[in-house]
């Protein structure tokens, strides 16, 4: 449906460079990366408000590159949702079908508002809102003239944290009703983890890896990748056939590879405890985050970062300077 | 205390300009008022209508001509990068620092007798002095306008031109309107370029100083009242319009 082939845009402080990726029909492709990672400019460039450098975007096989935004059918919704402030919430979601002089315009309108629940605001200002309405808002008016794709820009990111989550289920829902394809940028985790049927790591203007979720989080393709993801703890070790040595440690492996590795470990998968484990180590600091604690290890003279909840560090009485044993519950190759 | 004696500071030196600006307004209109007769018959003399009616026509097709050649300059001030755009805006700003009767002079050295004694003549003097006011509050009138949201309105099939029409204009429209009436104002006070370039046709406010020196303080006054009194309708009309639509859409 949309593909990028190798799209490069400079512009201002912003910068993507060689973009390439495919989205399907009825996918939903969540690109996920630190802020001034050029998602946004990447957005813009899909949605023809700049043309790129170098590089071809195609719709259905047709090169769109140089296509005005106007000709794409692809409907943006950048991150302040951009509604017209003149208009009524009505107006707003009618633009688009006036343009195209739709003949079903009020009909229209109204299953949109109905589905989104926007019904009774249809006659309101968009500035006399609340957040969460403006959103639905934003997504009616681009949803109404049944665009090819949906951008969506950091949606949810001026949401509260209840309505943030109510949303994104009724996304899911408001997918199933009119089935469209979304592109939709990121920095959480937990969106792209919910809604994403595939993602894409975005960091400093490179699409560095897509795939299905659980296989980007669980497989990072790189250390980048992996810091990016919250793998605090990358260390370069080495791989006899046997285990890998990092550091004085050695970790079992099956792995039939040897020569040098890189083993990222996700503070969750770090096991502090004092009663058993597998390798000794010492408390170097203890940052309490509220229900969940970080935890700094001195491990043979590696630095490593435990994340366990608090309440076990009071029931164990952890502290400062403390010899604890740890084990590690799994970790990953790069 | 101490908190009190800056605010009594605040107070005078804040008001001092604010009694400077009103009193002599103040002052003309009461004098005026205890001479009511003289305004009518002022009222009554054809001479004085015909200036108004020249002032108020010449300033008007001032206001249009800047409006329509102010705000797609504006428009591009506010949307477009280019190099020597900070020339450009510069030009836009000189004819407020140059001394008005200097211009009419460099008018009729460039356009001679073509705008001697004729209403382009009044038209051009205006337009000269006064076409900053539009230009500048347009452009920033269409720079408060969310760049998103004509990105958006693109994206949902509007070309260029209607985005401009649909979106961009109603929404810079109170600023630029605030331009005009600035425009206005500033058209119809215009006296220096017009005394050189166009004493005829003649218009109020040189007519107030025809007056002035040809039959005293007494004969003028009530030629300044009537031009103080249209000013302030229009200014207070025209902002009432601009607070309102600015208002409708908060």
């Amino acid at each position: 449906m949309l593909k990028l082939e190798k799209v490069s845009k400079d512009w201002k402080e912003f910068k993507i460079k060689d973009i390439e990726f495919e989205v399907k029909r009825n996918e939903y492709f969540v690109i996920l990366g630190p802020s001034g990672a050029g998602k946004t400019l990447l957005l813009e460039t899909i949605a023809g408000i700049h043309i790129p450098d170098s590089g071809r975007i195609y719709m259905d096989g047709v090169d769109v590159t140089e296509l005005p935004p106007e000709k794409r059918e692809i409907a943006y919704i950048p991150q302040n949702y951009a509604l017209f402030p003149h208009m009524s919430v009505y107006e707003n979601i009618a633009f688009g079908l006036r343009i195209r002089k739709a003949d079903d315009i009020d009909e229209t309108v109204r299953r949109l508002a109905e589905v989104l629940g926007i019904s009774h605001l249809l006659h309101r200002k968009p500035k006399t809102l609340s957040g969460g309405e403006q959103q639905r808002v934003a997504i009616a008016r681009a949803l109404a003239v049944q665009p090819k794709i949906l951008l969506l820009d950091e949606p949810f990111s001026n949401l509260d944290v209840q309505i943030r989550s109510k949303l994104m289920e009724e996304i899911k829902r408001w997918r199933r009703e009119f089935e469209f394809t979304a592109v939709h940028v990121t920095h959480s985790f937990e969106e792209a983890f919910c809604l994403a049927d595939r993602i894409g790591i975005m960091l400093n203007g490179r699409l560095v890896q897509t795939g299905k979720p659980d296989d980007v989080f669980l497989k990072p393709k790189n250390e980048e990748v992996a810091r990016f993801l919250g793998y605090e703890n990358v260390f370069e070790g080495y791989a006899d056939g046997s285990g890998i040595k990092i550091g004085g440690i050695t970790l079992n492996s099956e792995v039939a590879i040897s020569g040098k590795v890189k083993v990222a470990i996700r503070p969750e998968d770090v096991i502090v405890s004092k009663r058993d484990g597998k390798f000794e180590a010492k408390i170097e600091s203890i940052e309490s985050l509220g229900f969940a604690s970080k935890i700094t290890l001195s491990m043979n003279g590696l630095k490593l970062k435990a994340l366990t909840t608090t309440s076990k560090i009071v029931e164990e009485g952890i502290k400062e300077g403390d010899r604890v044993y740890v084990s590690l519950r799994c970790f990953n190759l790069l | 205390m101490r908190r009190d004696y800056v605010d009594y500071f605040l107070i005078f030196f804040g008001s001092f300009l604010i009694v400077y600006i009103v009193l002599p307004i103040a002052v003309i209109l009461v004098f005026q008022a205890f001479d009511f007769g003289m305004l009518l018959k002022t009222l009554h003399d054809e001479m004085v209508l015909e200036a108004l009616k020249n002032t108020l026509v010449t300033s008007a097709a001032t206001m249009l001509i800047s409006l329509i050649f102010g705000v797609p300059l504006g428009y591009v001030l506010a949307r477009k990068d280019f190099r020597g755009k900070s020339v450009i805006q510069g030009i836009v700003d000189v004819p407020i620092v140059i001394p008005h009767s200097v211009v009419g002079i460099m008018l009729l050295i460039t356009f001679s007798s073509a705008i001697v004694d004729n209403y382009v003549g009044i038209i051009m003097a205006m337009l000269f002095v006064s076409a900053s006011f539009t230009i500048n509050s347009a452009r920033d009138g269409f720079l408060a306008v969310d760049e998103n949201l004509e990105h958006v309105a693109r994206t949902l099939g509007a070309s260029k031109l209607r985005t401009f029409f649909t979106i961009s204009l109603p929404l810079a429209l109170p600023s630029i309107l605030s331009g005009a009436i600035m425009t206005f104002a500033r058209a119809m006070s215009e006296v220096g370029s017009i005394l050189i370039v166009a004493y005829y046709p003649k218009t109020a406010q040189i007519l107030v100083m025809e007056y002035f020196e040809n039959y005293g303080l007494r004969a003028s006054r009530p030629i300044a009242v009537l031009l103080i009194l249209i000013s302030l309708a229009m200014f207070v009309t025209l902002r009432w319009i601009v607070g309102r639509r600015r208002h409708a859409q908060a």
